[in-house]
């Protein structure tokens, strides 16, 4: 397969490390203050909240609701140009921050804001493994 | 809230204002066709071009030290020169700059503008388009986004859209009355873009890009540059054209993320346009003609909730209503705007908020008795925002 038919692998910048080595065990992490209890998303190496540094990568439910959502139908990357129409969310934690992925599982034009969601991963590659979301 | 200086209200004035060819035009950088925006605007205002003493500007994101490259083209040295970084708002951001660097007394014209040539280059192909401009390697996002096959900048905005149409019940023929009446704006214009009518049945059978956005909610692919000239209103009173005041201006920041908050439906124009209104001391029932940036339906139509011209959530019924028109309550974008004049990211509509001030334009182009236009920018990733409001001497 050429390199232009192949999906974009996440290259995580230093920061978010943890974060895909939680996910490539299934796990969905994310930083979490020690000072104001909060979680934040993208991770970043103090707390947007308190701007305290002391931070550790806790799990998370998984579980929340689709904040909004749009349903790709041009093909921007040739590797996507079998999965259109597809839809991109912006789905919103039980715990607070809002992640950008996919809602699998469900036509396009049944996904409704304030969907009940939970997590899926998608093992897109050795030792890669995509957070995604699925119906509740 | 920390009220703007009122000693900036109707302190400067645009005295000269240019574009270059629209649309289409092989064979020329973004740097000359900003410099033939800025050579009309200076044949405009009679200006020297030797008595120019700054620059603010921009250009394509892989375009570095622009001004100075402007400088150079221009043939001049000035005491004040910078180029911008804050997306679309950073061309009405160019305007304010130049008007406090004239009442600081860093500077005495300044000549502001934006030039791309995202036909002939940087939108040329799909590579390109996905790519979201010239954005170097480096700056496109590496994680979060493309293994989940979101690229673009019409996706971004689509979220809003997605969004206010939840919460609101705002409808796709509500956005295809922003890109129609844009459209019949454009007819009137010589210059623009698009030569066509565009009905509704038109933009609803249009193919989807990304829903709920069609090809006709997103603003065009174009080669192009607009130029004003500031100078302060004394310096205006001598000069050839009747000066536009400028009033007042603001800007914004949601930098907290387009995703966060309600940031995506309550957008940063409404607290650019709360500082912009106060420096000017109008309020939006004062306006009678608006330029609002139109990177994409949705946005026309959010923005003007946010400042103010109807309730939020109302802007539906606002923009059906025929507001935006010729004879509505708020022409809007009478150029045509980004949707179907030429996208210049938001510079043609300070150089049109401008002429509608001067009252020369032909009957059916002049808003009629205009007395103070706003002019919104926006950009960065969706977050900055900048507001412009003029005014007649
Ligand atoms: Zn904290």
């Amino acid at each position: 397969m050429s390199d232009r038919a192949r999906k974009p692998l996440p290259k995580p910048a230093p920061e978010s490390v943890p974060y895909w080595e939680a996910t490539k065990r299934h796990q969905l992490e994310l930083p979490k203050c020690n000072a104001c209890g909060k979680f934040w998303f993208p991770p970043s190496k103090s707390c947007p909240n308190c701007l305290a540094a002391d931070f550790d990568f806790k799990p998370v439910s998984g579980r929340g609701k689709v904040y909004s959502f749009v349903t790709f139908h041009r093909v921007y990357h040739p590797a996507f140009a079998g999965e259109v129409p597809y839809v991109v969310a912006i789905v919103e934690l039980e715990e607070g921050p809002r992640l950008l992925s996919n809602i699998i599982g469900i036509k396009p034009d049944a996904v409704k804001c304030e969907m009940p969601v939970k997590v899926v991963f998608d093992d897109v590659a050795e030792n890669v493994s995509v957070p995604k979301f699925t119906p509740a | 809230m920390i009220e703007p200086s009122r000693e900036l209200r109707d302190a400067c004035a645009i005295v000269g204002t240019g574009h270059s060819r629209l649309g289409r035009v092989p064979g020329v950088s973004s740097l000359d066709l900003l410099v033939e925006a800025m050579r009309n605007a200076i044949a405009d205002s009679g200006i020297n071009v030797k008595d120019i003493d700054g620059i603010v500007c921009r250009g394509p994101d892989d375009i570095y030290s622009h001004h100075q490259q402007i400088g150079a083209r221009l043939g001049i040295n000035v005491k004040f020169s910078t180029s911008l970084d804050n997306g679309g708002a950073s061309q009405i951001l160019a305007v304010a700059i130049a008007s406090m660097a004239i009442k600081a007394g860093m500077a005495s014209t300044v000549i502001c503008g934006y030039g791309r040539d995202s036909w002939s280059r940087t939108h040329s192909s799909e590579e390109a388009r996905v790519k979201n401009q010239t954005t170097p390697d480096d700056q496109l996002p590496k994680e979060f986004a493309p293994e989940y096959g979101y690229f673009g900048a019409v996706a971004a905005h689509a979220f809003g859209a997605t969004r206010h149409m939840h919460l609101y019940g705002t409808t796709r023929d509500q956005f295809g009355e922003i890109a129609v009446a844009c459209r019949e704006h454009a007819l009137r214009n010589p210059d623009a873009q698009m030569k066509k009518p565009l009905s509704i049945a038109q933009y609803h059978e249009a193919p989807q890009i990304v829903s709920p956005f069609g090809l006709y909610d997103c603003s065009l692919r174009s080669d192009g540059a607009g130029a004003v000239i500031v100078t302060s209103s004394e310096r205006a009173r001598d000069l050839r054209q009747p000066p536009v005041l400028i009033k007042g201006f603001g800007s914004f920041n949601n930098l907290r993320g387009w995703f966060n908050d309600d940031n995506m439906v309550v957008t940063a124009a409404k607290k650019s346009g709360e500082i912009a209104y106060a420096m000017a001391g109008v309020g939006p029932d004062d306006v009678d003609t608006a330029q609002i940036y139109d990177c994409f339906t949705y946005m026309v139509l959010t923005q003007l909730e946010d400042y103010g011209f109807c309730k939020k959530g109302e802007g539906g019924d606002f923009v059906a209503s025929g507001a935006l028109r010729m004879g509505g309550r708020l022409p809007t974008n009478t150029s045509g705007g980004q949707l179907s004049e030429a996208h210049v990211e938001g510079m043609l509509q300070v150089v049109e908020g401008a002429r509608q001030m001067r009252h020369t334009y032909p009957a059916d182009r002049q808003v009629k008795d205009a007395e103070i236009a706003l002019v919104s920018g926006h950009g960065g990733n969706q977050v900055c925002h900048s507001t412009l409001i003029l005014g007649r001497a």
